[in-house]
């Protein structure tokens, strides 16, 4: 029979322990402050942000002029006229996951994705807007579910889920572990949701105060 | 070998290849001509023909036939297109059991079981398809024509070197111009397949349809795949068909846009040309794949095939694939479903255009009887009320 060294308990209680508080502090990490109004788009224009509009329509929310709005080009240049204008959003969610034909139908790249996308992101936090990173696709939307060497997936949660203050997903689209990984090393709350329904109760707690 | 010998080696392949074409004549000659009974659903309130909206189709094989139920209550009107691609049988199922089963209450169901009917006349060149498929019911069996993706030649021929396509001008796959998700809005001096399309637009502005759901299938390894292709102007409902489906159906749906530059096809010009929103429903037939072994009509029914398992298993595929398959119980009750949703969730935004339709089985129900189960037996009806494809 093997010999068990006296010391591998002590080590393998110490990581139970350790394991166990680092996934406390996870779920202990605060939500960001989420206010209407919110706008949504996408980094790879995938039709994402017309779904999270559809759990929108269904939280009925109340908010002049508008609770939310879907810009599918939104640029940082948006946001300061927004705020120009006296309608600042409060909140952004940019939806991950890329669409290869609705990129080639407006003729662009995920290069051209990830530049707008990311000057966006660097324009709503002078705003001080909570940016929530959503994918919402599953595994039609990770390259695991895409064409063989299409990466265009990967290169769009790269982009957006580190620098979120909030990461939602489903899932499916999770299973590899990827949002949790990103989710832990970065200190951001993550909300998981079975299917893309199962985010009505969680943007009704979000958004309907 | 003298001159004699060689006048009846000659002779004998001459009777040899005239055996062998009148079996294959025969074969061919049966399918094309093989009739495909509808009975109609006590809901069917007119069968109409193509040519009512477009003389110029009148006398050929695609002077389909089009079945109207209507409500007691105004509303909006729907039109479901199957057929377009009838190598892909889930769609031609699907509106039949709509033809045979479905009551309007209120608003209009325009149901097209054929909408390429010269396509179901013939299957793939050179690609030993069965001519036909035969689905179990409970009054022994109802025999299908298996179709293919394009126009027979025999209707439309020859096909151009090149095809521009009306009227975007842009190049597309020269067999297309005898594709029919390839040449809408149609032109009315074109092809045979552009005249159809082009009269099934004329419908769909005369009977200011409101909805166009044209179903299909795909193989897995194309990435357009259980999912519903939606015209901008239809983003939002799809968008909320595919949510409230994924949540409670049993089954998920995703959705796409329908890409803007790319001509031709319904759910892009329906909506360009004409009021409606069009929308396009894609379930998964394995039997489409180019990985697959045998073709023959139980993989085009039952859509289990292990070389495309195989290829699942090596990450080649856009959808599930295990050894259960894809039955075509599951893919006609994918669409019977997701057309349910399509008409609930559009009725209960748009109040004064409802289209409240009864009688169509669901997913789970299709899947638990099977298709034949929805399949009346013409035998037994009044001859007024069977129609034939």
């Amino acid at each position: 029979m093997k010999r068990i060294h006296p010391l591998s308990g002590v080590f393998l209680s110490f990581l139970i322990f350790a394991s166990a508080s680092f996934s406390f502090s996870i779920e202990q990490t605060e939500l960001p402050k989420t206010d209407l109004p919110v706008l949504i788009t996408s980094c790879g224009q995938s039709p994402g942000p017309v779904r999270l509009k559809a759990i929108f329509k269904k939280l009925d929310l109340e908010y002049e002029p508008k609770a939310y709005d879907v810009v599918e080009f939104l640029t940082a240049k948006d946001l300061k006229i927004y705020k120009d204008v006296g309608t600042p959003f409060k909140t952004l969610i940019i939806v991950m996951g890329a669409s290869l034909k609705g990129m080639g139908a407006a003729g662009i790249s995920i290069e051209d994705e990830i530049d707008r996308v990311s000057e966006l992101m660097k324009e709503a936090r002078q705003h001080g807007m909570t940016i929530i990173g959503a994918h919402i696709g599953g595994m039609k939307r990770r390259a695991q579910g895409a064409t063989v060497g299409d990466n265009t997936d990967e290169l769009s949660i790269d982009a957006v889920a580190p620098k979120s203050d909030l990461l939602v997903v489903i899932k499916e689209g999770n299973a590899d572990g990827r949002f949790t990984i990103i989710s832990q090393d970065k200190g951001i709350p993550m909300i998981e949701a079975e299917k893309l329904l199962d985010l009505i109760p969680e943007f009704e707690k979000l958004f309907k105060k | 070998m003298s001159v004699h010998g060689l006048h009846i080696r000659k002779c004998s392949f001459v009777i040899l290849g005239a055996i062998l074409m009148a079996f294959a004549g025969t074969s061919f000659y049966n399918s094309r001509h093989l009739r495909e009974p509808v009975v109609l659903s006590p809901g069917v309130t007119q069968v109409k023909k193509l040519s009512d909206y477009f003389p110029g189709i009148k006398g050929t094989i695609n002077d389909s036939n089009i079945y109207i139920l209507e409500g007691t209550e105004p509303g909006g009107t729907i039109l479901i297109l199957g057929g377009s691609h009838p190598e892909e049988p889930a769609s031609r199922l699907t509106t039949w059991i709509l033809a045979e089963n479905a009551a309007v209450e209120q608003g209009r169901l325009l149901v097209v079981p054929s909408a390429n009917r010269s396509a179901t006349t013939v299957t793939r060149l050179g690609g030993a398809y069965p001519p036909d498929f035969t689905i179990p019911t409970p009054w022994g069996g109802q025999k299908f024509r298996m179709g293919d993706r394009w126009s027979n030649p025999l209707d439309q021929w020859p096909d151009p070197e090149v095809y521009i396509h009306y009227p975007s001008r842009q190049e597309l796959a020269y067999v297309d111009i005898r594709n029919l998700n390839r040449t809408w809005p149609g032109r009315a001096n074109g092809t045979l397949t552009e005249k159809t399309c082009y009269a099934m637009t004329q419908l769909i502005q005369k009977e200011n349809v409101d909805i166009v759901i044209d179903l299909h299938e795909a193989e897995l390894q194309y990435p357009v795949i259980s999912t519903i292709v939606a015209h901008q102007k239809g983003e939002d409902l799809a968008a909320l068909v595919s949510m409230m489906i994924s949540g409670s159906e049993g089954f998920d749906i995703g959705m796409e846009y329908s890409p803007k530059a790319l001509h031709g096809l319904s759910h892009r010009e329906i909506g360009d040309h004409t009021q409606a929103i069009s929308l396009l429903l894609e379930a998964p037939e394995p039997f489409l794949d180019a990985t697959r072994g045998r073709t023959d009509r139980a993989l085009l029914l039952e859509g289990k095939d292990e070389f495309v398992l195989r290829a699942g298993k090596h990450g080649l595929l856009f959808e599930k694939m295990d050894e259960d398959g894809w039955p075509i119980d599951i893919r006609v009750g994918r669409h019977c479903s997701t057309i349910i949703y399509i008409l609930e969730l559009w009725s209960e935004e748009n109040p004064e255009k409802a289209v409240v339709a009864r009688k169509i089985p669901r997913y789970a129900e299709v899947k638990e009887k099977g298709v034949g189960f929805f399949l009346r037996d013409p035998t037994k009806e009044d001859p007024k009320n069977v129609y034939f494809e």
